[in-house]
C-alpha cells in the first residue's frame, strides 16, 4: 500500500521527464540501485558486507553478452528467452560460490575475502579471451525487441527498470518474512545460537548470497542493455567502490536505502562536473560520503526515518517508543 | 571397557575423560560424567571452574580436545552441533544468546523448525503454519504469552532468560543443559522458573549449572562438583554436602558469588 504511494508518481514520470532524465538519471539510478540492493540486502539481513556484488552483476552481464547479439567475434548467439535465464542462473551460482567461500567470515574478513574474489575475477576477465574477450570485452550489445519496440527505447526501458526494481524490493520483503529469511536474520544476530537450535549455518548463508546474486544479476542484465557494452572495467575496482558508496550513502539498514543512495550518487556523478572538474570528482564523492557517515550514520534512509519519527512524535506529543527501561 | 549402559539402557549423557584446551590452558581436564535418562543432575563449582566449558564441549560449541561423548549410545564427540540437537539435546546460555532483530514468536518458530524441519522454506510464512502454532504454545509455556510479537531486543533481562528456556524446551528435548538459568532473576521470577523446571516431563534428563548451592541441592538427585577444571566430588546432595574437599573449596574462601 505504502509502496504504491511511491510507485505511482514514479510510473507517471515519463509524462514529465525528458529522455536524458529518464535514461541517464533515473534508469541508471534504478540499475545501480538494484546492484546496490544486493549489497544492502546482505548487510541488512545477513549482517555481512560483500565487495563482490558488482562482480555478480558483471557475471550476468558477461553471460548475456556472450549468448546475446554482439559485434565481437566471441560467443554463441542464443534467443533471449534462453540467454536471460542462463545469465540469472550464473549470477545465482556465482553468489552461492562466494557464499560458500566466505561462509565462515564476518566483518573485515568477509570484506577481504569478497574483495579478493572480485579482484581475482577482474584480472581473469582481462586475461581470458575465449569467454571474456580480454580487457576490451563486448560491444554492440542490443536489448530484446518486443514487436517493433526495443526494450532500450527510453520510456520502455525506464518502466522496465522501475518494474524490475519494484519486483525485487517486493521479493526481498517477502523473502525476509519466510522461514529461510528469518533464519538468515537469526544468523546475523547470533550464529552460535542458530546451530544450538539445530540449524546448520552453511545453508542460510549460501542462500542469502545466492539470492543477492539473483538481485545483482538482474541489475547486471539491465546494465548491459543500458551501457550496450561490457568489459573488465565493469567488474573493476571503480564499480565495486561505487556500489559500496551507494549502499553506505543510502544506509545499510533498509533495502530501499540502496535506491535513495543511487539517486544521490547519479545526481552527483552527473552534475558535479558542472562545478568541479573530473579529477576532483572522487574527492567530492569522498567528502560527501564522509559527511553522510558522520552526520547520518544510518545513511539517507536512516535520516529519513529519523525525520519522520521526529515529526510523528511531535504530533503524538513526543511519546516514547516503549523501549524497555530496564536498568539493573 | 567402560560401562556404557545402565540396566541395558544407554546413558542419556556419557562423558568419558573429556578435556578442552585453550592454547596451553586446559579449561577442563579428564571429566567423566554419566547421566541417566530422566535424571536431574546439578553441576557445582566456583567461578572459572569450567562448568560452562563442559557444556560447550557437550553441545559441540567447542569440540573436545580429548575424551569421548555419547548421547543415548550415539558417539557425538566430533558431531556438528545441529546433529546433537536433532538427537534430543538442548541448552540455554549463561549470557542469553538471542536473535535481537526477531520477535519472540519468530525466535521460537525457528527453534521449532530447527528440530521439526521447515526452516528451508523460502515463501512467506503462512498464518496457519503448524510450527507457528507450536511456537506460540511454547511462548506461553515459557511465560512469554503476552510478549509474542515483541522484538527480542526490547525484552527485559528476566524475559530474555525465559526466552532462553523457551528455546531449550522446543520440540520435546530428552537432554537439557541449563547454564545458571536463575542468574539475575528477581525474587518474584525465581519461583516461576523453579515451577517450570519441576513440571518438565520425567523423561527429560536435566543437567543444571547453579551457583546457588541451596537451589542446586534442592532440585537435584545427584551433584557433580568441578574445581579448576577437574572433578572434585560426585554423589547424592547429602554426600556432597558432607565432602571435606567441597567444604574446603566453598567455605574456604574462593567462592566468589
Ligand atoms: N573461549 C575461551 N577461550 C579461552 N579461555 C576460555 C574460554 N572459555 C573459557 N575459558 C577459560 O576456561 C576457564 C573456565 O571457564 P568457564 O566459563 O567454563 O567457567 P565457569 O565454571 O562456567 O565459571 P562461571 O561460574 O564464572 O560461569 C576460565 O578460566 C576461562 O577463562
Ligand atoms: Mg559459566
Amino acid at each position: 500500500m505504502r509502496a504504491t504511494v511511491f510507485l505511482l508518481p514514479l510510473a507517471l514520470l515519463p509524462i514529465f521527464a525528458n529522455e536524458f532524465w529518464l535514461v541517464h538519471i533515473f534508469s541508471r539510478a534504478l540499475i545501480l540501485g538494484i546492484i546496490a540492493l544486493s549489497l544492502t540486502f546482505l548487510a541488512t539481513y545477513l549482517g555481512v558486507v560483500s565487495f563482490a556484488q558488482a562482480t555478480m552483476a558483471g557475471i550476468a552481464g558477461y553471460v548475456l553478452a556472450y549468448f546475446g547479439p554482439n559485434t565481437v567475434d566471441v560467443g554463441h548467439e542464443l534467443p533471449f528467452a534462453a540467454a536471460i535465464p542462463i545469465a540469472l542462473l550464473m549470477s545465482v551460482l556465482s553468489g552461492a560460490v562466494v557464499g560458500l567461500i566466505a561462509r565462515r567470515s564476518q566483518g573485515i574478513y568477509a570484506i577481504m575475502i569478497t574483495l579478493a574474489i572480485a579482484v581475482a575475477f577482474f584480472y581473469f576477465t582481462r586475461q581470458n579471451y575465449s569467454f571474456f574477450n580480454g580487457w576490451t570485452g563486448f560491444s554492440g550489445l542490443r536489448s530484446p525487441q518486443i514487436g517493433d519496440t526495443a526494450l532500450r527505447t527510453p520510456v520502455v526501458f525506464y518502466l522496465l527498470c522501475l518494474g524490475v526494481a519494484a519486483l525485487l524490493l517486493a521479493m526481498v520483503s517477502g523473502f525476509v518474512r519466510s522461514p529461510m529469511g528469518l533464519t538468515i536474520q537469526a544468523v546475523r544476530d547470533a550464529r552460535r545460537r542458530v546451530q544450538a537450535i539445530g540449524i546448520p549455518l552453511t545453508t542460510p548463508i549460501v542462500s542469502a548470497y545466492a539470492f543477492a546474486g539473483f538481485i545483482a544479476g538482474s541489475g547486471g542484465i539491465l546494465n548491459v542493455w543500458y551501457q550496450e557494452r561490457i568489459s573488465s572495467f565493469s567488474v573493476g575496482l571503480g564499480p565495486i567502490v561505487d556500489i559500496l558508496t551507494i549502499s553506505v550513502i543510502g544506509g545499510l539498514r533498509h533495502p530501499s536505502g540502496a535506491f535513495i543512495g543511487a539517486v544521490a550518487f547519479v545526481l552527483l556523478d552527473t552534475f558535479a562536473i558542472d562545478f568541479v572538474d573530473r579529477e576532483r570528482f572522487n574527492t567530492l564523492i569522498g567528502v560527501t560520503l564522509l559527511i553522510i557517515v558522520l552526520l547520518a550514520p544510518r545513511g539517507l534512509r536512516g535520516l529519513w526515518d529519523d525525520t519522520v519519527a521526529r515529526f510523528g512524535n511531535a504530533r503524538d506529543g513526543g511519546e516514547n517508543t516503549g523501549k524497555s527501561q530496564q536498568s539493573t | 571397557m567402560p560401562v556404557n549402559t545402565i540396566n541395558g539402557e544407554p546413558y542419556a549423557l556419557d562423558v568419558q575423560g573429556v578435556g578442552r584446551r585453550f592454547g596451553e590452558f586446559w579449561a577442563i581436564e579428564d571429566v567423566t560424567l554419566k547421566v541417566r535418562p530422566g535424571e536431574r543432575r546439578a553441576i557445582l563449582g566456583p567461578n572459572g571452574a569450567g562448568k560452562t566449558t563442559l557444556f560447550n564441549v557437550i553441545t559441540g560449541d567447542f569440540p573436545a580436545s580429548s575424551g569421548t561423548i555419547r548421547m543415548f549410545g550415539l558417539d557425538v564427540t566430533t558431531a556438528p552441533v545441529e546433529k546433537r540437537i536433532a538427537h534430543g539435546l538442548r541448552r540455554t546460555y549463561q549470557h542469553a544468546l538471542l536473535f535481537d532483530g526477531l520477535t519472540v514468536a519468530e525466535t521460537l518458530f525457528l527453534a521449532v523448525c530447527g528440530v521439526a524441519g521447515g526452516w528451508r522454506k523460502i515463501l512467506p510464512l503462512r498464518r496457519d503454519d503448524e510450527n507457528r502454532d507450536r511456537a506460540i504454545e511454547l511462548a506461553h509455556r515459557a511465560g512469554l504469552g503476552d510478549q509474542i510479537d515483541h522484538q527480542v531486543e526490547l525484552l527485559s533481562h528476566g524475559q530474555r532468560r525465559q526466552l532462553e528456556i523457551g528455546l531449550a524446551l522446543a520440540e520435546d528435548p530428552t537432554l537439557l543443559l541449563l547454564d545458571e538459568p536463575a542468574a539475575g532473576l528477581s525474587p518474584a521470577e525465581r519461583p516461576k522458573l523453579a515451577e517450570l523446571l519441576r513440571t518438565l516431563p520425567d523423561s527429560v534428563a536435566v543437567v543444571l549449572i547453579e551457583h546457588d548451592m541451596d537451589i542446586a541441592l534442592q532440585t537435584s538427585q545427584s551433584v557433580t562438583v568441578l574445581h579448576n577444571g577437574r572433578m572434585l566430588a560426585e554423589g547424592t546432595p547429602q554426600d556432597v554436602m558432607k565432602d571435606a574437599d567441597v567444604h574446603r573449596v566453598y567455605v574456604g574462601g574462593s567462592h566468589g558469588h
